[in-house]
This record gives C-alpha cells, sequence and structure tokens, in this order.
C-alpha cells in the first residue's frame, strides 16, 4: 500500500514540540528562568518546557516516523501515536504547573504528581511502538537499531529519576538526595535518551541525504558498547541510590566515556561526509554540522563542569541542550516537513506530471538565516551562563525566541506550498498539523 | 511491417528522484528493462530500503511506461538484491 512507511500524526508531535519550544522561550524571556537560577519552580518549569516539552517530543515524533526507515518495515501499533502524544502532552503541561508547587503555589501539587504518570505512558506507549517495529533479528544486527533501542532504555531511567525526584520533591515518599539524583538525571536524558536516539537517527539519515554508502562500520559497534557500558553504569547507579549508597565513581566513570562516545561518533560522521556523492549539501547538512560543533564544544565544557560544576555545568548542559540537540533539530525539521508535504501533495504525480523538487518547498536563505540566529543565540547564552550575566542571558533567549519564530513561520509556509507558484499547488491544500493523509489517490491541481 | 520497440529508457528517464532531481536511470535504480508482447518489464530499487517512497516510486514508474506508444502493460518490480550503492550514479556532467 503506498504511505504504508509515513507515520500520520508526526506533525502533531512536531507541532506540540513547537509550541512547548515557544513556551519556554517566551517565559525565559519574562525572566522565569536564567543563571544560577534552575533550582525555583519557574526555573525548573522553563527547563522542562523545553526538554521534555520541545526535544522529548520533537524526538519522539521522528522516531515513529523514522524507525519504519530504520527496520525496512511499517510502523507497528501505529494507533498508539495519538493516546500516546496527548499523554505526553497532558504530562508536560502537568510537570510545568506543578514546578510552580514549589514556589508556593500548594493548589498545583496534585498536578506536580499526576505528571510523572502522564509522562510515563506517553514514553511507554512510543516504546512500544518503537520496539515492536525494530524488534526483529535483521535489524538487530544493525547498530544503529541497538542504539535506539538503548536510547529508549535511558528513557526509562530518565522517567524513574524524576519521578523519583518529583516524589521527593513533593514530600510525598522517597527522601532522594537530590544534589546526587540531578546529575543523573541529566546525565540520562541529555547524553543517554536524546543524544544516543540522536546518533541512532543520524547515521541512516546523513547517509541518506548526502548519498554517501551505508557501510557495517566497527566505529558504530565501538559507538554501541561504549554507550551501552555508560547507560548500564548509570542505571545501576539510580538503582544504588535507592540502597543509599555512593555512586560518585559511576558519575566519574560515565564523564569519562562521553569523550570517547563524542569523538568516535564525530569520527564515524566525518567519514560519512567525506564519502557522499552529493556534491553540494542542503542546509539542513550544513547547519547540522554546526550542531556537530556544538557536540563537541559541550563535550569540552563537561570537564571542568564536573571538576568545577558551577556556570561550568550550566553552560555545558546548556550548549549540549540549545546548541547540539536543537540546532540538530530545527535543521532536519525543515527536510522532514518539506519530505512529508511533498509525498502527501506530490507523490501520486511522480510519472504522469512534472513535480518540483522536495527543495524547493522551502525557502533555503530564510531558513539559514533562522538558524544562524538560532546559533548565534545558544553562542550568547553559553557564555552568559560562563559569566552569570543575566543580560547576556536574557539576549540569548530574545535571539532563541526570534529564530524559533522566524522557523515556525517557514514551517507552515511549508505545508501551505507558499514557495511555489499558484499553478504548482493543489486546490485544497493540506492541514497544517493534522493526519497525513495517506496518498493514495492523485491531489487535484489548478490547471 | 514490424511495430517499433517503444523506449522504455527514454520513459524512465522522465521519473525524477524529488530529491537531486535526477532521473532513475542517473540515480541508478534501474537494474533491468524489457519488453515482450507488448508488456514492458522493469526490475527497479530505491536508495534506501525503507524509504517512504518506495511503492509510490514504483506506481510512478508503471504510470510513466503505460504513457508510452505501444506498451499495452507495465510489470514493474521491486528489489534489494543488490542494495544500491551511490557507485551506481552516473557521473554528474560536467
Amino acid at each position: 500500500m503506498p504511505g504504508k512507511h509515513l507515520s500520520r500524526w508526526t506533525l502533531a508531535w512536531f507541532g506540540s514540540a513547537l509550541l512547548f519550544l515557544l513556551a519556554a522561550c517566551g517565559l525565559a524571556l519574562l525572566g522565569a528562568a536564567g543563571p544560577q537560577d534552575w533550582s525555583r519552580g519557574a526555573g525548573l518549569a522553563v527547563v522542562h518546557l523545553f526538554t521534555l516539552g520541545w526535544l522529548c517530543h520533537v524526538m519522539l515524533g521522528a522516531l515513529i516516523q523514522f524507525v519504519p526507515v530504520l527496520a525496512a518495515r511499517p510502523l507497528a501499533l501505529p494507533m498508539l501515536a495519538l493516546p500516546a502524544l496527548i499523554a505526553a502532552s497532558a504530562g508536560t503541561v502537568d510537570l510545568a504547573l506543578g514546578f510552580l508547587f514549589l514556589d508556593g503555589h500548594d493548589a498545583l501539587r496534585p498536578l506536580f504528581l499526576i505528571a510523572p504518570f502522564a509522562t510515563g505512558l506517553g514514553f511507554t506507549l512510543v516504546a512500544l511502538m518503537v520496539a515492536a517495529t525494530l524488534l526483529t533479528h535483521a535489524t538487530l544486527r544493525l547498530a544503529e537499531v541497538r542504539l535506539v533501542l538503548l536510547a529508549l532504555f535511558a528513557l526509562a531511567g530518565l522517567w524513574l529519576s524524576g519521578t523519583l525526584m518529583v516524589l521527593t520533591l513533593s514530600g510525598t515518599a522517597m527522601v532522594l538526595d537530590l544534589a546526587v539524583t540531578r546529575p543523573l538525571h541529566i546525565l540520562l536524558g541529555v547524553g543517554g535518551w536524546l543524544s544516543l536516539a540522536a546518533f541512532g537517527v543520524s547515521y541512516k539519515l546523513f547517509a541518506m541525504f548526502l548519498l554517501a554508502p551505508e557501510k557495517i562500520s566497527r566505529l558504530r559497534d565501538a559507538i554501541f558498547l561504549t554507550a551501552m557500558l555508560g547507560v548500564t553504569i548509570l542505571l545501576t547507579a539510580l538503582l544504588l541510590l535507592l540502597t543509599e549508597r555512593s555512586t560518585a565513581w559511576a558519575m566519574g566513570v560515565t564523564l569519562g566515556l562521553i569523550p570517547v562516545i563524542a569523538l568516535l561518533y564525530l569520527s564515524e560522521i566525518t567519514r560519512i561526509w567525506q564519502s557522499r556523492r552529493r556534491a553540494a549539501p542542503e542546509g539542513n547538512m550544513l547547519w547540522s554540522r554546526v550542531a556537530l560543533a556544538f557536540l563537541g564544544l559541550a563535550v569540552l565544557l563537561a570537564l571542568p563542569g564536573w571538576f568545577i560544576g558551577g556556570v561550568w555545568a550550566e553552560a555545558a548542559i546548556f550548549l549540549a541542550l540549545v546548541g547540539w540537540l536543537s540546532t540538530l533539530t530545527l535543521a532536519q525539521m525543515v527536510k522532514i516537513v518539506s519530505f512529508l508535504t511533498w509525498i502527501q501533495i506530490f507523490a501520486p504525480r511522480i510519472g504522469r506530471r512534472p513535480v518540483p523538487l522536495v527543495q524547493k518547498l522551502s525557502n533555503a536563505q530564510a531558513v539559514a538565516f533562522c538558524l544562524a540566529l538560532w546559533s548565534a543565540g545558544a553562542v550568547t547564552g553559553c557564555v552568559a551562563l560562563l559569566l552569570a550575566s543575566s543580560a547576556g542571558f536574557r539576549l540569548a533567549v530574545a535571539l532563541l525566541t526570534l529564530a524559533a519564530l522566524g522557523l515556525v513561520r517557514e514551517l507552515i509556509a511549508i505545508r501551505h506550498l507558499s514557495h511555489l507558484a499558484a499553478q504548482e499547488r493543489p486546490a485544497t491544500l493540506p492541514h497544517l498539523i493534522l493526519p497525513l493523509t495517506q496518498p493514495l489517490q492523485p491531489v487535484e491541481f489548478r490547471s | 511491417m514490424t511495430e517499433p520497440v517503444p523506449d522504455i529508457h527514454q520513459a524512465l528517464r522522465g521519473v525524477l528522484d524529488p530529491e537531486t532531481g535526477r532521473d532513475l536511470i542517473a540515480m541508478g535504480l534501474i537494474y533491468e528493462t524489457r519488453f515482450e508482447t507488448g508488456t514492458a518489464h522493469v526490475r527497479m530499487t530505491t536508495t534506501t530500503r525503507g524509504c517512504p517512497l518506495t511503492e509510490m516510486l514504483r506506481l510512478g514508474v508503471e504510470a510513466a511506461l503505460l504513457a508510452v506508444p505501444g506498451i499495452a502493460a507495465a510489470e514493474v518490480t521491486l528489489t534489494w538484491e543488490p542494495l544500491w550503492t551511490p557507485d551506481r550514479m552516473e557521473p554528474l556532467p560536467m
């Protein structure tokens, strides 16, 4: 059946993620978060709107669209995508509002306690879809598939550590040492779940977009084994925390593994880049290189971040979330939305009528400007955090907000086919974020 | 008088890869073409096995072939044996 490899709810996941991104930027701009101010309820609400609302949503949405490509088979249990989105979105809103309980809004405590269950339900449903699609004898031999599955284990650890922290912060049960649990939670989220999922997906995406040969790589196996060691140590440390044993060794070993994993990953991406057949890579790939540079910088900052802590740790985490993961995601999102829109509208015309190129659906210059603005915001924010400058951080957030608004505008233009000539557009435009229709029938076009 | 054999290759040159703008032959996606008793047979692949465009490309090739005068039926089969690699692409024109 045509379109059987498409997940229908991807754009809804992306739309939800972008709303959370704008909410996080807007609240930070209003002063809800700033340097050395991350333990207040409002600051934690902004952080989780960004990490859980923006980055987790976009990663979950991208995974359910992309695992069929990785596994070369249709998505399993596709009917779970919408309930998962509703649960994850509700959980994110609950958590963000619930954090305000820490600032003295006692009435919000129930929301704080409900949030882990809603997010847990959303995560579980997506994990079921992804695992049921990827778990075959043929796919498990691919290191990129195993990396995505490993990322799901880290997601489980992220959720468990977060839930235990919510129970502790709300005074319900489980008195954990939050100073010890927090770095574990961050490493499981940023290093384990988000980065490993991004690694797994990027191997395939980069090779596809660059027309590079897909080779079985020992480097990739080495990354998987090192990452598996790191995630296993973090999960073991989480269990040890429950028995009140020391976990300092686990953090030390994991932080030692991170530069090794990053170096191996960057080496392989360099190989893919050098073996490409695409003479002029598109903007999504050029800006992915900037994201990769941010990854390297974040890893460098993580070392003083571990030994000195304070502003160094803040800057390293900021650069990983805003520079590495968000720049990569935003650059690829423009391409993915263009591609999905193209499939929805133009695929039925292949071989029958002329079709525009996918890249004609977006304005490369506008996208590049927005991504440059985003990257400038990431650098400015990092420097502002190192200098503990509230004004500098506000400037950075302003740049990030402008960039995000510009990209949202461009994504809407792509969905509305605004960059195409009138005669190239169908009489009826696709819905902005509601389900991608299966492109079974040729769409009516203006004559 | 014998009917001329339809130009299958010319039909396939009209089907473009929407990413690169190059036709399917230039992309090295066509493995085999045959014409027998009014039916065009094409064996083709895609750049990656899980490509969401796979079935739509196959249907597109079928439609392009059926538009050629002299072709009464088209049989387009997909294969990933051998797997496509960028080495199969025709060199870019200088």
